[in-house]
């Protein structure tokens, strides 16, 4: 059951407010990384709402992602259209893409289910890549940022534009979090405590599941029009499979089920691939173990140890007031 | 070349590359249906014995040295691999022993450029399978047929332990249904420890026979574990039978695939994989019905 | 084993020194090069030419060097090549191994006037309908390199050939120039496949497919893994005994030739540049580079060597501004490793000899000996205007 706490709310407006601080007072490079790490918080979180509280552990989010961000080029650069239309296109394409996917596999279960998820992502990324209309595996290029001018806004600012990235972070985090506080959002959990009884309550489970994945797949489509708009291009790499393998990374490095420790996660991931890869070029090797400590102690993941932590302190301290 | 004996011909490839998918899939789908454990880094492990068995060729002259020291040095790793991690993760639910075999792979991967460099390497063919072999009007490779063999060999011998031996009605046992066999007497730890060492012995004689057919890379771990779960998961975790099933489905899709429909050949099995779990969402040949 | 812990060791040590700060120098590179992933050799080995290039030019003490990994990925190589232009302020940007990477970089370095000297990847569309005069291509084009294989074929008396090639953008045009010449000579393509790229672990499928259309010879595309596993299965399934293999030069490398070991021998292909060519300038470089790596520089390591010398001869000349790098680099012209070399002004390509070159057995393991030469190969503008 997704709890909204203080502790929550602290640690977004914590992430948010480092991080534009670091946007505005570091350099260039400062601002890239800030982007980065918006677009993976806000595809990690996306992923955290289905993987963490529906229990449908995803590897096609990647896919999902690079399909947003193919399909804002597609209207973009294919179609000539505005980025408004772009973007309203991609996150109906992501959510779609979602929603047929949670229906096709809300029959299969745990290994089962991670593995129907990389079929589909698989079949994206290869259709993508095959597709010589769409530049095949060369990509997209020639993408417009969105046009703001008219509230004095200028995208092609990088500062500016981290900005924007940066205040998607919180908006999806109250989408996703809205979600998971309503009645859908129960019932979504309720299924994967347990679909049985869920079943006998009279829910039809398919659909609480294909809707869940539709906007988790929304919102990691908004995570792709970004990147798209960051880059100002696009290419098949978005969608490989190991790009939701590095998603699910983070989910876990984070903390798994708790939607704010994705975004943590995501901050840790980015910042310390940065300083590693400065001084080794064997920085694989760093993040596996650091992966499997973090697994091996708990697997809480960053934010859910401090949740932990916090919650036994708070209640040592009730009981010695008592 | 004559209709028949082209089809001949591609058959045989099938049978080959099958044969390689039966001898990664098979370890992999043991270790799951008796420790119900996912070893993602299983491909990371078929790296290892190339890597291995280039070494000890290189070293002693002899592919036979790297093809009966490859599973000799994954399995040791493989120990160390359970005493120092798998074990605690037995009980630690899918999500977590994904992600820290994925973690896994990250290492093996890494190691494997650290030890033997970032340029893809190469073994020779043993000397006595150099040459191609004709038989009923077709010419073949004899080293391809000679994986053909070992894997049909593998395949009767691990029918024969799991139906005719004490230890194989004890993995049966075991992966029908754990505790009740520990409760009959089994010392299930060893039997996991066993198997475990099996699997990884088999991922290291697979990295070993495709060392000379393929290229040794550090990538060649990543890019073999997805087909290898596709093949486990189409069979049934688990299950031996599925996982011959599975193979020989992939295999032959592959090549048939290649020859009559190029532009579809990467698409087909994941359009495969995604048909069998929508239809049977746990596999054509369950461990357990 | 110990060698290969001073190769780990090392390039990080170096990377440390590398991209320590230097002050009072006159001119600013950064190197953006894929460290990790399928391309981390050939980084490796530019990088390797690269640095050979300045210290023998010697301007190493005046111009510093940013060193950035692409990771292969086009989004990280953007993101760096951003951050080299923008915070480290370079003057110049060295290396990109995939045409991935060089597509997404193009328009930045393009709009931000940024010198861009591409040291690899060779999509034709970068020095053609793509063109800046701000990317200077010094390593080839796809074309480039395959073109003249196709009247030399015919030459030799080929009528018909079978084509395979990885299935990514690079392959098909390899390909289809090969294909476009050797038809315009009056050969004949009896058939083509294209393998899924770096998904395919069997070519006997396609290379049965192949033999089964009888064709004289068949011409191939690969590199790398692939390039490795195609040319011994191309041996073993006997097909070689009767078919003979052409190709892409990238196909029997000589960094990874000693790999495929027999099965390369008397495999024809054509490239820029092999280490056995019997110049003194090339000589005198492929001793220069024993001498530090112990081993043949590659064309990898030669693209790396005249980026770094066609950037140390421009800045020789007095440029040290961005601008006047994109004016001076075009200009400079010289006769290296490769034989004389000099950049098209019509597209900002190399306009370089092609070797046609048969791997054969040498004292200590394979060599290349050349069988053809075809010189100063130029692409046409292709839609590039400058």
């Amino acid at each position: 059951m997704f709890q909204q706490t203080p502790l929550k709310l602290a640690t977004l407006a914590l992430i948010i407010l480092g991080l534009l601080l670091y946007a505005i007072l570091g350099g260039y490079f400062a601002r890239e990384l800030v982007i980065e790490v918006a677009v993976l918080a806000i595809l990690a979180m996306s992923l955290d709402m289905v993987a963490g509280y529906g229990g449908m552990v995803s590897l096609c989010h990647g896919a999902i992602f690079g399909l947003g961000a193919y399909m804002y080029a597609i209207v973009n650069v294919l179609g000539e259209g505005s980025p408004i239309s772009g973007t309203l296109a991609a996150l109906a394409v992501s959510g779609l893409f979602g929603l047929l996917v949670g229906a096709i596999t809300s029959r299969t279960h745990g290994i089962y289910f991670i593995m129907t998820t990389l079929a589909f992502g698989q079949m994206a990324y290869v259709l993508i890549f095959d597709a010589s209309s769409l530049g095949g595996d060369d990509g997209m290029w020639g993408l417009g940022r969105g046009d703001l001018s008219g509230l004095g806004i200028n995208l092609e600012d990088s500062l500016q534009f981290a900005i924007l990235c940066l205040l998607c972070v919180p908006l999806s985090y109250a989408v996703l979090s809205g979600v998971l506080r309503s009645g859908f959002g129960r019932s979504l959990v309720g299924i994967r405590e347990n679909e049985g009884r869920m079943r006998a309550l009279g829910i039809t489970i398919w659909k609480i599941k294909a809707i869940g994945f539709a906007l988790s797949g929304t919102v990691a489509g908004l995570a792709g029009v970004l990147a798209a708009q960051h880059t100002m291009f696009v290419s098949p790499e978005l969608m490989t499979w190991t790009v939701s393998g590095e998603v699910l990374v983070v989910v876990i490095l984070g903390g798994l089920g708790t939607l704010i420790g994705p975004a943590v996660g995501a901050v840790l991931l980015i910042f310390l691939k940065h300083a590693l890869s400065s001084f080794t070029d064997y920085w694989h090797i760093v993040i596996g173990v650091l992966l499997i400590l973090v697994v091996m102690s708990g697997g809480r993941g960053v934010y859910g140890g401090l949740e932990l932590f916090w919650e036994r302190r708070r209640n040592s301290l009730n009981k010695q007031e008592v | 070349m004559s209709d028949l004996s082209f089809w001949l011909v591609q058959a045989l490839h099938g049978l080959q590359y099958s044969m390689l998918l039966f001898l990664l899939s098979v370890g992999l789908t043991v270790i799951f249906g008796l420790l119900h454990f996912v070893n993602l880094a299983h491909g990371a492990l078929y790296a290892l014995g190339a890597y291995i068995s280039f070494s000890l060729t290189n070293w002693t002259g002899s592919f036979w040295a790297g093809f009966f020291g490859a599973p000799l040095g994954v399995a040791l790793v493989g120990i160390s691999l359970y005493l120092g991690l798998i074990r605690q993760m037995r009980k630690a639910g899918p999500m977590n022993q994904v992600l820290v075999t994925f973690g896994l792979i990250f290492i093996f991967l890494d190691l494997c450029r650290i030890l033997w460099g970032d340029i893809a390497l190469g073994v020779e063919q043993p000397e006595i399978f150099s040459k191609t072999v004709e038989f009923l009007g077709v010419t073949y490779p004899s080293y391809r047929l000679f994986v053909i063999a070992l894997g049909l060999a593998v395949m009767g011998g691990l029918h024969l332990v799991l139906s005719r031996t004490q230890i194989g009605a004890m993995i049966r046992a075991g992966v029908d249904n754990d505790q009740m066999a520990a409760c009959l007497g089994i010392n299930v730890e060893q039997l996991f420890f066993f198997v475990f060492c099996v699997g990884c012995a088999l991922a290291g004689i697979a990295g070993a026979v495709a060392a000379p057919i393929l290229s040794v890379s550090p990538e060649m771990g990543t890019s073999i574990l997805i087909p290898t779960l596709i093949v486990v998961v189409i069979g049934g975790l688990g299950s031996l039978p599925g996982a011959i099933l599975g193979s020989l489905l992939v295999g032959f899709i592959q090549t048939i695939g290649a020859v009559v429909a190029p532009q579809l050949a990467s698409i087909l099995v994941y359009a495969l994989l995604a048909g069998v779990l929508i239809l049977k969402p746990s596999g054509l040949l369950p461990a357990r019905s | 084993m110990m060698k290969q812990w001073k190769r780990w060791i090392l390039p990080a040590a170096a990377g440390a020194l590398i991209t320590a700060p230097a002050q009072a120098q006159d001119v600013k590179a950064g190197l953006l090069l894929p460290y990790v992933g399928v391309y981390a050799a050939l980084g490796n080995e530019i990088e390797r030419g690269f640095s050979l290039a300045l210290e023998e030019a010697g301007v190493s003490n005046r111009i510093s060097v940013v060193r950035e990994d692409t990771e292969v990925k086009p989004p990280v190589g953007l993101a760096k090549a951003r951050k080299l232009a923008l915070q480290d302020e370079v003057d110049v940007i060295v290396g990109i191994v995939s045409s991935g990477v060089l597509g997404a970089v193009r328009d930045f370095v393009d709009g931000a006037k940024v010198p861009l000297i591409v040291a690899n990847a060779g999509n034709d569309d970068a020095t053609g309908s793509r063109c800046s005069r701000y990317v200077i291509r010094v390593s080839f084009s796809n074309s480039q390199v395959n073109r003249p294989m196709g009247q030399w074929m015919y030459n030799q008396g080929i009528r018909k050939v079978y084509t395979l090639a990885p299935d990514y953008a690079a392959g098909r045009q390899m390909i289809n120039t090969f294909t476009e010449s050797f038809k315009a000579a009056g050969g004949q393509i009896a058939g083509a496949d294209f393998t899924p790229f770096q998904k395919t672990k069997d070519f006997g499928p396609y290379l049965t497919k192949a033999k089964a259309t009888n064709p004289d010879a068949v011409f191939v595309f690969y590199a790398g893994g692939e390039a490795i596993s195609f040319v011994k299965q191309y041996s073993s399934l006997g097909i070689k005994d009767s078919v003979p293999l052409y190709g892409s030069g990238f196909l029997t490398s000589s960094l990874y030739v000693n790999a495929e070991g027999p099965a390369a021998e008397g495999v024809i292909t054509s490239l820029h540049y092999v280490p056995t060519l019997d110049t003194p300038e090339n000589r005198s470089f492929v001793a220069a580079y024993r001498a530090k790596h112990e081993k043949n520089p590659s064309e990898y390591a030669v693209q790396g060597y005249d980026a770094g010398r066609l950037l140390a001869e421009a800045v020789k000349s007095g440029a040290t501004t961005r601008e006047a790098l994109a004016q001076a680099l075009p200009q400079v012209s010289y006769t290296g490793p490769r034989g004389s070399l000099r950049i098209d002004p019509a597209t900002n390509n190399v306009v370089q000899n092609i070797y046609i070159y048969e791997t054969v057995a040498g004292s200590d393991g394979l060599t290349q000996k050349v069988v053809g030469v075809m010189p100063d190969v130029q692409d046409a503008p292709n839609g590039c205007k400058l």
